[in-house]
């Protein structure tokens, strides 16, 4: 906030101040009119269909970058910052920085690194804006429901700050598409939702030499890494993570849930760091010095603690972790280096570029494939579409209902007369051991769940939110031998299917 | 707590056990944390534990490199699966 107990001298300064703001909103506003979208300070705001550019982002590059009295303004409390200067704001005019991502975590990331100046900011994303995003893609809004996300966040981030040039890559990122979409850029944030992209975008990285910020959330939990920076020395994701997670227990926030300010909180982390790098690169050196600190003034004594200063610091790498709802929610982790034996980065690294982009390296292979064998494959006998069901329990035959959501979200919304036993629950049950060995035979009967139908004419029916546990429900419960005789089904679609085709008035969420 | 040390689970780890933290009897050498947690937790190992990292006092420990290094009474040890959704 500006303080109006000035002088005299001081109030002229404001109004040629003023006269020159004016003079400068005057020019604007010719420049909007003639508009030619040349990338810099002229988008207008509402261009709401118009097509990105796809031009290499290098016209800034070898060009003398400069600042503008309306930049001086607009960036002015960031660049009175010691990290910061003229030299620092110029770095992130001349940096060009690539978001993977334009959800959770790229909305705000993307927002603070619009609004501090880099001169040029890519986006990478192929999906459409839902409702289900708005409660934590803080870029997008009621109306873009429906739009693809990256003109969405290009749109909002243009009211942020029009200056910095925006280029949209509509596309998914894939190991063939990757090298070529990450080598035109400076930096990189990972704000995406798969193992398999992490490891890709990691190893991208690593071949290109660009520093990579890394970081994710999911429920209350978030962790944020620098790979890769400086390029050649520190860890990447295989590092850090060799082993990918087994793909059952990865669950993305549409399944496990995500608090908005925690991925937001994860966002916002990133663009520091992603600022933190690009500042390392500013030239310090054309800086004056104050005059204490300048080396002619200096004491004689001081002269060997100089040397210390200027001895190239030991590089340290760091993890951090959110956990929101812990009494100690941040914690940091201090890194070592490169993993001997990565097979991205050390030595004896097997990945090359030329196995990225000919498609040889199968990501989802590596991590388990998800998506493909995930969920057991039922006969026809064992699956009921919810049309079929909702006329049984019309005429009374609906049976035994199981919801086997957690208790969460069967306390939000659940069909009458159902029981909750959570897919947790149903995976805790016995097995038959599948080849007769000596571990079945002399195993005390297991008693019955109390939920369990005792009368063998029940038929059982599984629902879930989506149809995925109910399958395994069905599989699992078969597997347990604990019943005889009853008819097992999976309700095909889960409640999702039942709101759309039978009960519109059921919550879909 | 003098005979014991700290295992803080993060993320899916904590999902798993339920809990957030467990006094666990040391000292212990870093390669029998897995088996002594799978035996508290059956298939933690396979389903969590195989992919995560482990931190002792905020040191990230590497599994096969650090094996035999001893987890004192009195240490925090973090359990630290990637988190990959954002």
């Amino acid at each position: 906030m500006e303080k109006f107990s000035l002088g005299s001298e001081n109030l002229d300064l404001r109004i040629r101040i003023a006269e020159l703001e004016k003079e400068l909103a005057n020019y604007r506003s010719v420049a909007i009119a003639n508009s030619n979208t040349n990338g810099h300070a002229t988008h207008a705001l509402d261009e709401e269909d118009e097509e990105e550019e796809f031009t290499a982002p290098q016209d800034q590059d070898d060009k003398a970058v400069k600042l503008d009295l309306d930049e001086f303004r607009r960036y002015g409390r960031q660049m009175i910052m010691t990290e910061v200067g003229l030299d620092g704001q110029l770095q992130l005019k001349r940096s060009k920085v690539l978001l993977i991502g334009a959800g959770g975590l790229g909305c705000p990331a993307a927002a603070y690194l619009a609004g501090a100046g880099i001169g040029t900011i890519g986006i990478v994303d192929h999906d459409l804006v839902e409702p289900s995003n708005l409660h934590r893609q803080i870029m997008h809004t009621v109306e873009k429901v429906g739009h693809p996300k990256v003109k969405s966040i290009i749109s909002s981030l243009k009211r942020i700050n029009p200056n910095p040039k925006y280029i949209a890559h509509h596309y998914v990122l894939t190991p063939e598409n990757s090298i070529e979409t990450l080598g035109r850029y400076d930096l990189v944030l990972d704000c995406t939702d798969s193992p398999q992209t992490r490891y890709m975008i990691s190893d991208a990285c690593v071949l290109l030499g660009k520093p990579l910020v890394s970081a994710s959330a999911l429920r209350s939990d978030g962790q944020l890494v620098v790979l890769n920076n400086p390029p050649g020395e520190g860890p990447c994701y295989r590092c850090v993570f060799p082993k990918p997670p087994p793909p059952e227990s990865v669950l993305s926030c549409g399944e496990g849930g995500v608090l908005g300010p925690v991925v937001g909180a994860m966002g916002v982390l990133m663009s520091t760091e992603a600022l933190k790098v690009l500042l390392s690169r500013a030239d310090k050196k054309k800086r004056r010095k104050p005059a204490h600190l300048s080396p002619d003034i200096r004491p004689a004594d001081a002269k060997e603690t100089s040397k210390k200063e200027e001895s190239p610091e030991q590089k340290k790498f760091y993890m951090t972790i959110y956990s929101a709802f812990s009494d100690t929610p941040f914690r940091t982790i201090r890194m070592f280096g490169k993993r001997k034996t990565c097979q991205a980065c050390s030595s004896v690294a097997t990945i090359t570029k030329e196995s990225m982009e000919n498609g040889s390296l199968d990501y989802v292979a590596f991590c388990g494939g998800k998506g493909s064998g995930k969920y057991p494959p039922l006969t026809k006998d064992e699956v009921i579409n919810v049309e079929e069901y909702s006329k049984l329990r019309q005429n009374k035959e609906g049976g035994l209902l199981i919801d086997v959501r957690d208790d969460v979200q069967f306390g939000m919304c659940a069909l009458e007369n159902s029981i909750n036993v959570p897919i947790t629950t149903i995976l805790t049950l016995p097995m038959i051991p599948e080849k007769d060995g000596t571990d079945g035979e002399n195993r005390t009967p297991v008693p019955i769940p109390s939920w369990l139908p005792r009368d063998p004419s029940t038929p059982i029916y599984f629902i879930c939110r989506l149809g995925n546990d109910s399958r395994i429900a069905v599989q699992r419960l078969k597997k347990s031998g604990l019943v005889k005789g009853n008819v097992i089904k999976d309700i095909k679609g889960g409640l999702w299917e039942w709101s759309r085709k039978v009960d519109k008035t059921f919550p879909l969420y | 707590m003098a005979n014991t040390f700290t295992v803080l689970y993060f993320a899916s780890a904590h999902t798993y056990t339920g809990k957030s933290e467990d006094a666990v009897p040391g000292p212990m050498t870093v390669s029998k944390l897995f088996p002594y947690l799978e035996e508290k937790y059956p298939g933690f190992r396979k389903k969590v534990l195989s992919s995560c990292a482990l931190s002792v006092n905020l040191d990230y420990v590497d599994l096969a490199e650090d094996a035999e290094k001893e987890i004192q009474n009195g240490d925090e040890v973090g359990i630290i699966p990637p988190v990959s959704s954002g």
